[in-house]
């Protein structure tokens, strides 16, 4: 096997970990047999809104037909895939380029530049196929079918499908290689990363401000829609504007007038391995030199003296107190932890805003925030404790708590604090994240609605008896199995499964809360009675939580072997 | 005190025996050397001693306390060293040593003349208020040291503990060693290096596949293997497959 082909494997098998993965061991070893039913629950919740998706895409495909417009479908899910591969493409393209572990490991071997970022980007493409995989297959299928689509656009499907990341991720690429050469920040890589991701994020929540503005979705010009509509893919042409390659995609899978799709498959796959040449070029180049010293961190050593010494020794913290600061300091100094939780916390319901005020009459967001302003003070005072709560927990610090140790968990294993207190040192942590999300949501809800005094602090009260159920639920969850041998942080809270089954799990959480106040506001109680219920019950399940927690951390820790 | 009492552990089902049925003591003001060849079960035993694994079969009792049933107050007199350095890289080794001296209760004006003392030995005072990211691999070992004998524990179990040393920060940790247990402290630790072994260890236990192969002094093994030879040349006889 060559060696690039050989590395390639390699790198699959680790990333996937495709060696630890036997399903007859599962089978034999009943321990992990819990985990079959898990995944089985997982895919089936993703059979009705896989269903609804569908759904919307026939009907919308109904719409389009009469104006022979239907194509814009196919536009849509490719411009939406290569968005999405261009936003999480710069999270994994920096970490999985130039701070793996691994390439310790690879630099010395005798590989090209090359061959290494080849490995890196095959990972990161198979990453991208799955990421995209729910929001795209169901359209190019969908329109497929509905068409009664020959071979020819079956095959065009399947080929615009696996070229649809390459440009999004060559350019992403591109800019980072560039970025770590030229900008010469090599020893400064934490700063490199918080500076370029809010760069990115600033730049995704302009681009959607920019999107939503130019898309004219608050005033649109009538004559403009009837030109897009009367020219034979004029809304092909009108939502791609801004980024052709959609436009030739679409045109290389359902034609385009006159025939137009080879001369429109040339220009996508021609475009696609252009740019992936260009990266190939530039790894060739450029690769090594922003990588090699990388690891190097440089420190000013300065002897302390015996008083700067004293003064520096902790005079003996409570064990609780000590995991609380080691937990603060570790998620605040490593940057993607920063930014998943810390950052997101604070951005999350500022975007939420964004995409509220920009994203139409009828999104989800739109319609929360309508409920927070509302008249009714116990619509507005639960709706507000529901922006909070979301806010606040869905960041993934609780359910990374233990995952983000890694192979330090040792130290966690030895030392002589109770399990309980290690869940306890890092539950405040968690919830003081929290919190910060909540007071964060607070004053986006202060300066867009101003409410009553007594609306803000009844929601502060609902918002953090929820916050906290949520946060020893999160906690549990990571406990149950937590992800302890990563190599690249990334791994620990943002691919890590723990995590999105806490999402999912507070999502249910919202929507059970959701039906059980709509019953209970339905006759049984009313007003501030409503409110005060509501309140009581979370802070029952708080108690509740806590308590399971605490448990569940001196039942759970013997059992886990780092 | 150490007691291993028919201590068993095994992986994948029963099919890999890592340790088999292990009995062994190790007294007060003893350092104990712990040998065999890779893959031997070193490890796996050194990480039932201080907790993070947990014996299928037998008990493992430091200083009078149960390890499963009293874990607590086992490991508030055990420190543990391991084969890598493995620590918090984002903290500096002053807060990293905070933090043990925190989780161990160790009093301040204590834990100013320690941690001064281990500075000095293992001449990391200038790099103390640094991130332990930026240490080199011996660095952090040594840091790892120093927070061991912070608590000035009963009990210390050491995993390699020699590797990453340097030739005078190695002369240091052997003088500490046998420090800790003149003053009444016992000393567990594994190592592949036979001089180290011969010259430091007041007994040593070699361990093949598992089994405990032989136990005592150097004289001890000396005369069960009827030899005057070195300890290489009886550890290479003992664990040859």
């Amino acid at each position: 096997m060559s060696p690039l082909l050989s590395l390639v494997r390699t790198a699959l098998r680790v990333n996937f970990g495709l060696s630890l993965f036997r399903p007859r061991e599962i089978l034999r070893k009943k321990r992990d047999l819990w985990m079959i039913p898990l995944f089985v629950l997982g895919a089936a919740s993703l059979g009705p809104i896989l269903y609804f998706y569908v759904k919307i895409i026939q009907v919308l495909h109904g719409w389009l037909v009469p104006a022979g417009q239907q194509a814009v479908l196919l536009t849509a899910a490719v411009l939406l895939g290569q968005l999405l591969v261009l936003i999480f493409g710069f999270y994994y393209v920096i970490s999985a380029f130039y701070f793996s572990r691994d390439l310790e490991i690879l630099i010395p071997l005798p590989l090209t530049p090359v061959q290494v970022m080849l490995s890196k980007f095959s990972v990161i493409l198979t990453n991208e196929y799955l990421t995209v995989a729910l929001l795209v297959l169901p359209v190019f299928i969908s329109y497929g079918v509905l068409e009664g689509a020959g071979v020819g656009y079956w095959l065009s499907a399947a080929l615009v499908y696996l070229f649809l990341p390459v440009i999004p991720l060559a350019v992403v690429g591109l800019l980072v290689v560039g970025l770590m050469r030229v900008a010469n920040l090599s020893r400064k890589k934490d700063a490199l990363i918080i500076v370029g991701s809010l760069v990115l994020m600033t730049a995704a929540l302009g681009g959607q401000v920019w999107f939503s503005r130019s898309a004219g979705s608050s005033s649109p010009d009538p004559e403009a829609i009837a030109r897009s509509l009367a020219a034979p893919d004029g809304l092909v042409r009108s939502l791609g504007a801004k980024f052709p390659p959609s436009v030739w995609a679409t045109r290389t899978m359902a034609g385009g007038p006159g025939g137009a799709g080879w001369g429109n498959a040339a220009l996508f796959f021609g475009a696609s391995v252009l740019l992936f040449a260009g990266l190939v070029l530039a790894a060739e180049r450029l690769f090594y030199r922003g990588l090699l010293g990388l690891g190097e961190t440089s420190a000013r050593r300065k002897t302390l003296g015996r008083e700067a010494l004293t003064g520096r020794l902790s005079s003996g913290s409570h064990p609780v107190r000590a995991v609380f600061s080691r937990e603060l300091r570790l998620m605040n100094r490593t940057p993607i932890f920063l930014l998943n939780g810390v950052l997101s916390v604070v951005l999350i319901p500022v975007i939420f805003v964004l995409m509220a005020k920009t994203g139409g009459g009828r999104s989800d967001a739109t319609q929360i925030l309508a409920a927070v302003g509302s008249k009714n003070p116990v619509a507005a005072v639960l709706a507000s404790a529901l922006f909070m709560a979301f806010s606040g927990c869905l960041n993934g610090t609780a359910s990374s708590t233990f995952s983000r140790e890694g192979g330090q968990f040792w130290i966690s294993k030895v030392i002589p604090v109770r399990p309980r207190d290690q869940a306890k040192g890092k539950l405040l942590h968690s919830y003081a994240v929290a919190l910060l999300g909540i007071a964060a949501a607070s004053v986006v809800i202060l300066l867009t609605f101003r409410p009553k005094a007594a609306v803000l602090l009844a929601a502060l009260a609902v918002g953090a008896v929820t916050s906290f159920f949520l946060t020893t639920v999160g906690m549990m969850i990571d406990l149950v199995r937590p992800l302890l041998n990563w190599t690249n942080p990334q791994k620990a809270i943002k691919q890590n499964f723990n995590v999105l089954l806490a999402v999912l799990a507070d999502l249910a959480f919202f929507i059970l809360m959701f039906f059980l106040v709509k019953i209970l506001g339905k006759g049984l109680l009313s007003g501030n009675s409503l409110v005060v219920a509501v309140f009581i019950l979370l802070a029952t399940l708080s108690v509740a939580g806590y308590r399971a927690l605490l448990a569940f951390a001196d039942r759970r820790y013997p059992h886990i072997e780092p | 005190m150490i007691e291993i009492r028919n201590v068993s552990k095994s992986y994948a089902k029963g099919r890999v025996k890592a340790v088999d049925d292990l009995t062994l003591t190790v007294r007060p003001g003893e350092i104990f050397g712990f040998l065999g060849p890779n893959g031997a079960g070193k490890t796996t035993t050194i990480k039932m001693i201080v907790g993070l694994l947990k014996p299928d079969r037998g008990t493992v009792v430091v200083e009078g306390f149960d390890a499963q049933k009293d874990p607590l107050r086992a490991k508030a007199v055990t420190t543990f060293v391991p084969d890598t350095p493995a620590v918090y890289e984002r903290l500096t080794g002053l807060e990293y040593l905070n933090f043990i001296g925190d989780v161990y209760g160790v009093p301040k004006k204590d834990r100013l003349a320690r941690i001064e003392k281990g500075l000095e030995i293992f001449e990391l005072a200038s790099a103390v208020g640094s991130p332990i990211q930026s240490y080199s691999h011996g660095m952090k070992q040594k840091i790892v040291l120093i927070a061991a004998l912070l608590p000035a524990p009963r009990v210390m179990v050491l995993d390699e503990p020699m590797v990453g040393l340097d030739a005078r920060s190695a002369h240091h940790m052997k003088t500490l060693m046998r420090a800790h247990c003149e003053g009444g402290g016992t000393l567990f630790f594994s190592t592949h290096i036979m001089e180290v072994a011969e010259k430091v260890c007041d007994r040593m236990a070699i361990i093949h596949k598992g089994r405990l192969v032989a136990e005592g002094t150097m004289a001890e093994l000396r005369s069960l293997n009827g030899t005057k030879e070195s300890l290489e040349h009886i550890f290479l006889e003992l664990t040859e497959t």
